[in-house]
């Protein structure tokens, strides 16, 4: 469904994408791994264009996203993102959070759009939080509200920016508990993170990054126990011995 | 004291005229105010220069000099009628518009990109994220700034009685000349203000207390 092409991203001088190139299929699970600065974040912001990309082409069902005469709206209301900081609107309760964004791109009435959004809060088993804000959540519960949020548009496509980065570890497994159910539904997923054992366990695929090149990728089993690359084998080798 | 029931009367006339005059010129010093700044972060060079521009120059003249401006030299060039109340609203709406426009330039820039990012994530319109995204806790933040101005330019509006505004200040004026009680006059007129200014004053902290 998503062909990314030759795909590069310079931030002046600094190239910090070098001609990736990924097909990611329907339904399928795919984490991006590698070590900080490596553009695996740039890549996953390239996607739906919150960074524009230098050159290449990224195409969605045949279209070129990178064209402009592309409406990349429709392709956002498409591919939901989650972010590291989750970025829920502050002013904004949990419920009011989930609902806004299918009201005001017409797709859902305000009924049904909270409707949906109290069976989606209670996907993420927060529903007793629909009317609180999110500085009253802790981190978790705001990620998990995010997730939902993401939810409410139909999304094809999850796009995951470091989902667990910003959380503390005694709640990073309700986050990835949801992932790991969205996975099995069979929502295509596109998730950087650090979480390794998570990765083994659920994508379809491993991506490993370096210096702005995808350096090896392949199967979890592939991957995790016996790389290739001499880059991922000293990587791996300082994560799984952290 | 028998000279203060000529005073307060007269006092209280020129307080109407100087809140009318302050709250309609911030009311549009806030709409001014309001497209300056976000031109100020936008990214239109040719916007933010005018506004650039137009923040010099209210900056770099004294807000007495801009009232007599207004109302000996704009009438007599463009040919028109202005009255003193009029020119008053506009010299206070420019005025505050031009610093309104410095807060709401910082209170945008206050927003967190992510918020924006978010928004554009979902599929809204640059004009939902700007209105249902960015403005609202950008209001909020910019609110106790705002009555700060507010405060500001009723103050400002004394310096009107240059141009024979008949607010608080030039009443009070009227006063001492015709009595030569300039003693009392001018000490009732500070307490006056002090009155209403610390009412405002006390309003600004609630503002303040409730935005933390």
């Amino acid at each position: 469904m998503l062909r990314i092409h030759h795909l590069s991203k310079k931030f002046n001088e600094l190239e910090v994408l070098k001609d990736i190139n990924v097909n990611i299929t329907e339904g399928e699970v795919v984490c991006i791994i590698g070590p900080s600065g490596s553009g695996k974040s740039t890549f996953l912001r390239c996607i739906n264009r919150m960074e524009k990309p230098s050159s290449g082409s990224i195409s969605y069902y045949g279209e070129n996203l990178i064209d402009h005469a592309y409406d990349i709206r429709k392709f956002r209301e498409e591919v939901g993102m989650v972010f590291q900081r989750f970025n829920l609107f502050p002013l904004k309760t949990a419920l009011e959070n989930i609902m806004m964004a299918p009201v005001l791109t017409g797709r859902l009435t305000k009924n049904e759009a909270r409707k949906k959004a109290k069976e989606l809060l209670e996907k993420v088993g927060l529903s007793e939080k629909a009317d609180d804000y999110p500085d009253t959540l802790s981190g978790g519960q705001q990620q998990r509200i995010a997730i939902a949020r993401a939810l409410a548009m139909d999304p094809r496509v999850l796009l995951f920016d470091e989902p667990t980065s910003a959380l503390d570890p005694e709640l990073v497994g309700d986050v990835l508990e949801i992932m790991k159910t969205l996975a099995k539904e069979g929502m295509t997923m596109i998730i950087v993170t650090h979480e390794m054992g998570f990765a083994r366990d659920v994508a379809d695929r491993i991506i490993f990054m370096a210096d702005g090149y995808i350096v090896e990728e392949g199967r979890p089993g592939e991957i995790f126990t016996q790389p290739r690359e001499e880059r991922t084998q000293n990587f791996l080798a300082r994560i799984l011995t952290a | 004291m028998e000279f203060l029931k000529t005073l307060l009367p007269m006092l209280f006339s020129g307080l109407k005229l100087t809140i009318v005059i302050a709250v309609s010129g911030i009311r549009i010093g806030i709409v001014i105010g309001s497209i300056c700044g976000y031109a100020l972060q936008g990214k239109n060079k040719l916007t933010k220069v005018i506004a650039e521009v137009y923040i010099w120059i209210i900056r770099a003249t004294p807000l007495m000099v801009q009232a007599l401006y207004g109302y000996f030299v704009i009438p007599k060039v463009l040919e028109i009628d202005l009255s003193s109340v009029t020119v008053g609203i506009m010299v206070i709406a420019l005025n505050s518009g031009a610093f309104i426009s410095e807060i709401i330039k910082g209170a945008l820039l206050g927003v967190d990109v992510g918020q924006k990012e978010a928004g554009k994530s979902l599929g809204l319109t640059r004009l939902q994220v700007m209105v249902q995204i960015v403005i609202p806790p950008a209001f909020r933040s910019a609110l106790p700034a705002l009555f700060n101005q507010f405060i500001i330019s009723v103050k400002d509006t004394a310096l009107l009685s240059i141009i024979a505004v008949n607010e608080t200040t030039h009443m009070a004026q009227n006063y001492a000349a015709l009595s030569f009680k300039a003693i009392p006059t001018y000490t009732v007129l500070a307490l006056f203000y002090l009155v209403i200014l610390s009412v405002l004053i006390v309003v600004q902290r609630q503002i303040e207390r409730k935005m933390r």
